[in-house]
């Protein structure tokens, strides 16, 4: 039974654009259990009915951030250990090293190619 | 199915024209309030969105253009730069320019490096050309790997996990097929139920050489989640319980369908079956048993570009509804890069909506004209036929026409479309033009949420576009000259929308200086365009800048002047069923009133009839109705009468008479008069001889094989399946005669050749 079939991944992204690449290029692998949110808040309320293994969401976005989203992730039993993957828009130190302290997996730099992100989903879950 | 790449680009494009729109909506705030944080922060997310989405497309003109965009905008979070003055200005320009690339992109259209370049340079003489990227390779993070042994399942157990599991067995008949089934369907069916797995069985197909086409051979086993009874799914079969085998029976705890799966080597794809309790670290989320190698499951799996619509979501509660079972109120810890004061929540969570194709939205809006006439023609027949008044067909009659007209609303106003993103075009008409002669103006809008048929809106750009540049360029004094008038500098444009009276009125309305009568009178005279000796009232000079070929621009401007002129504006302002007016006062300024239909497709009006010819005019225009006794009529000159409606006097336009279908009667006691009102006020009483009925129609453009006919908006179809012509009626009094007396009563040399009606040429 391979990985990518029981992968559960959130897909969260304020740009419905991005949401459907990242959701397409996580298709291209094989994933199929993805679910997407608008925001951080959103997420938040999808996982607590459908829990996933990583959540994969950007940095910039209108309500609640990627890292207030780890946060709140964090903080909760249930979603404490969960994969948390974040793209930036630029490469910031005070973002990364912010990531860095609440226990962020990994991160990926946008523009990416659909290879980087699986790079990056693999550096966290191990091959799919 | 289409390239799904293909789709997500071009909703890319949807997506950028909502955040350029939003882009616009911050700077205007920053502009007319102030540059609070949050507000900055939209106007960055949009930039830093459409970059991103760029980067994905590879669109690399509009992501560089982008990214200086986007670090001008940064500085101005990070509170090193101001958004004020020529800042802000530039921020509009690389707006509307931003806008220029993503339409450029999305088009295939080269852009214009030329006009790229200094507003480049502007902003790189903001930030420095100087990209600080090689930060990137400093910052040292190291990836943490998951351990996946995290128990993710709880509250999944309690809810979903628990749904029975039935096993579905189906085994078409050849008739079933005969009669026009698909099992698709029907597979699709059950999918609503629920989560669905569904497997082909093929033993008895027989091999190709003895294969009847005309035969069925196959049968499905479909393991079916769902909390739904046995009937339910039953129901799914409803139609073709008669045509096929079918079984269904709860499964136990075995996974359903499992056992029965065929060996996997028939699918030709690598994917091992999936089974229970894989040897993989990570725990099975419950219930989740996914198998790639069904032959089947193309047809019920979901295109994957929507990937948020994987049939395993559907039978679960929408996550929107529930609140978090876990989740802790989330905590916000501080965040350098992008402060938390958020004061639009709201847009946390934006309002659910569905893009739909244009095409679709048309064939629906048709259909419902149909509909519509179709009504008409029913109630009809029922009349004639004779049927009681209140017997049940007539009140089911009433009911459906009550229906109709409800869809008809609800069907229109899908089509309707805030002015908002015309208002922004504008917007941008006045930053540039203003610029472009040097002088300082302000848009001021109003009523941008109204809402306005989508066609209308994409047609008024135009004429719209060509007003906001007159009030710019015409309209408005210099800023030396409003000074020395002791009016502020900075000249004033005020675009408003609002309904009135089941009709759209956009006002463009400038501080300038009012129209020069003097000017326009000696224009006009000059050009020929009306007689040296015209004696013309206010409003009639004004109305004079409608004449073709009128324009009063000393020299021509970049601008406008171009020889089109407010003819131009004003014929497609009345293809699209509209009037346009003009109000001036001098030292004051000018307002143009443009007053529009809310929808092209129906119509209130008025059935009347002149001569045993049925006519239509639009109720809006109506303002009463009266029999005419002969105490009201009053004489007026030679070949005219007026008509006393509470003492005051008001022109009588016989219908029959201005549409030639009779000379004037002379006497027209007994006739019923309509008072027709305009925006300017003015109003007409129009004789016709009976009203027939009022009710709704739908428009049937004239236009395409007619071009314009003057007086006349368009056809219907009635009832009765008879066409009738829908009046123009400002149109119509514009260019009447008003002769109301029979020709042999009239001295013929004394036929006006009236100075007090300005003639409207039609073109």
């Amino acid at each position: 039974m391979s990985l990518r079939n029981q992968l559960r991944i959130m897909v969260v992204d304020d740009m419905s654009t991005s949401r459907g690449l990242i959701t397409q290029a996580l298709d291209d692998f094989g994933i199929r259990q993805v679910e997407s949110a608008t925001d951080g808040h959103a997420a938040l309320k999808k996982i607590a009915t459908w829990p996933v293994h990583l959540v994969i969401s950007d940095m910039n976005m209108p309500g609640m951030n990627g890292l207030q989203l780890l946060h709140a992730l964090r903080n909760a039993p249930a979603t404490r250990k969960v994969g948390f993957l974040l793209i930036t828009g630029k490469v910031e130190r005070d973002i990364i090293e912010m990531g860095k302290k609440l226990g962020m997996n990994n991160f990926i730099p946008k523009p990416f190619r659909p290879d980087d992100l699986r790079n990056a989903v693999e550096a966290i879950v191990g091959r799919l | 199915m289409s390239d799904p790449m293909a789709e997500i680009k071009a909703s890319f494009f949807v997506e950028c024209e909502e955040l350029l729109e939003s882009l616009q909506d911050g700077l205007q705030v920053i502009y007319d309030e102030s540059d609070d944080e949050e507000t900055i922060n939209v106007v960055f997310r949009a930039v830093h969105s459409i970059k991103g989405g760029a980067g994905a497309f590879g669109l690399d003109t509009l992501v560089s253009f982008a990214h200086k965009f986007e670090t001008t905008l940064d500085e101005v979070r990070s509170g090193r730069l101001k958004a004020e003055g020529n800042v802000l200005k530039l921020f509009f320009t690389c707006g509307d320019m931003l806008g220029d690339l993503v339409r450029e992109a999305r088009d295939d259209e080269t852009h214009d490096e030329a006009r790229l370049e200094p507003v480049v340079n502007d902003l790189e003489k903001l930030i420095g050309t100087d990209e600080v990227t090689g930060e990137q390779t400093n910052i040292e993070f190291e990836v943490t790997a998951l351990s996946l042994d995290l128990d993710i399942g709880t509250p999944e157990d309690a809810g979903l996990g628990s749904d029975p599991a039935w096993r579905v067995s189906f085994t078409p008949s050849s008739l079933l097929y005969a009669n026009g089934n698909e099992p698709q369907f029907l597979f699709r069916a059950l999918r609503d139920l629920g989560e669905i797995e569904v497997t082909c069985e093929t033993p008895d197909l027989p091999h190709l050489a003895e294969l009847d086409p005309e035969h069925g051979h196959m049968s499905w086993v479909i393991s079916l989640k769902t909390n739904e009874a046995k009937d339910a799914i039953r129901e799914a079969f409803e139609f073709v319980e008669d045509l096929c085998q079918l079984d269904i029976a709860q499964s136990q705890d075995q996974p359903p369908g499992l056992g029965n799966l065929p060996p996997a080597d028939h699918s030709g794809t690598d994917e091992p079956m999936a089974t229970m309790g894989g040897d993989a670290d990570l725990p099975a989320p419950p219930d989740e048993i996914t198998s790639d190698t069904d032959a089947t499951s193309d047809e019920v799996h979901p295109s994957p570009a929507s990937g948020s619509d994987v049939p395993t979501a559907d039978a679960r509660p929408d996550p929107q509804d529930l609140e978090p079972a876990s989740a802790p109120p989330p905590p916000i810890p501080s965040d350098p890069s992008a402060p938390n004061a958020r004061r639009g929540q709201n847009n946390a969570t934006p309002k659910a909506t569905v893009r739909v194709d244009l095409d679709r939205i048309d064939r629906l809006v048709n259909l419902v004209g149909e509909i519509v006439i179709n009504q008409a023609m029913l109630s009809q027949s029922v009349e004639a036929v004779g049927i009681p008044p209140n017997s049940p067909v007539r009140t089911g009659l009433e009911e459906f026409q009550q229906l109709t007209r409800d869809i008809q609303e609800s069907v229109m106003m899908i089509r309707a479309q805030p002015v908002k993103s015309l208002f922004q075009r504008m917007s941008r008409i006045v930053r540039e033009s203003s610029a472009d002669i040097k002088k300082d103006v302000r848009l001021r809008t109003e009523g941008e949420n109204t809402e306005v048929d989508k066609t209308v809106i994409e047609r008024l750009a135009d004429p719209l576009t060509h007003m906001i540049r007159n009030a710019v360029d015409h309209g408005l004094e210099s800023n030396a000259e409003r000074e020395t008038l002791g009016k502020s500098r900075e000249g004033n444009v005020y675009l408003s929308a609002l309904h009135r009276s089941g009709r759209v009125v956009i006002e463009v309305r400038d501080d300038g200086a009012g129209i020069n009568r003097e000017k326009v009178l000696a224009k006009a005279i000059e050009k020929g365009l009306i007689p040296p000796e015209s004696q013309l009232s206010d409003g009639e000079i004004d109305n004079l800048l409608f004449l073709p070929g009128f324009s009063t621009a000393d020299e021509v401007s970049n601008l406008s002047g171009r020889g089109v002129g407010m003819d131009v504006v004003r014929s497609s302002i009345q293809a699209l069923g509209g009037r346009v007016s003009i109000h001036s006062e001098p030292g004051e300024g000018t307002t143009f009133s443009i007053s529009l239909p809310l929808t092209l497709a129906v119509l209130d009006g008025m059935v009347v009839r002149v001569e045993d010819e049925t006519l239509v005019i639009p109720l809006n225009a109506i303002f009463e109705t009266l029999a005419v006794s002969s105490d009201d009529l009053r004489t007026f000159g030679p070949s005219t009468h007026v008509i006393n409606i509470r003492d005051t006097f008001v022109p009588l336009i016989d219908l029959g008479t201005e549409l030639g279908y009779r000379s004037p009667l002379g006497d027209y006691t007994g006739g019923v008069v309509l008072l027709i009102g305009q925006e300017d006020g003015l109003s007409a009483a129009v004789i016709v001889d009976s009203i027939e009925d009022q009710r709704q129609v739908v428009i049937k453009g004239l236009q395409d094989s007619y071009g314009r006919v003057p007086g006349i908006a368009a056809a219907t179809i009635l009832g009765d399946g008879q066409i009738a012509l829908i009046l123009d009626p400002a149109d119509l009094i514009a260019q009447a005669s008003g002769r109301t007396k029979p020709y042999s009563a009239v001295d013929p040399c004394n036929h006006p050749s009236d100075g007090t009606t300005l003639e409207v040429r039609e073109w």
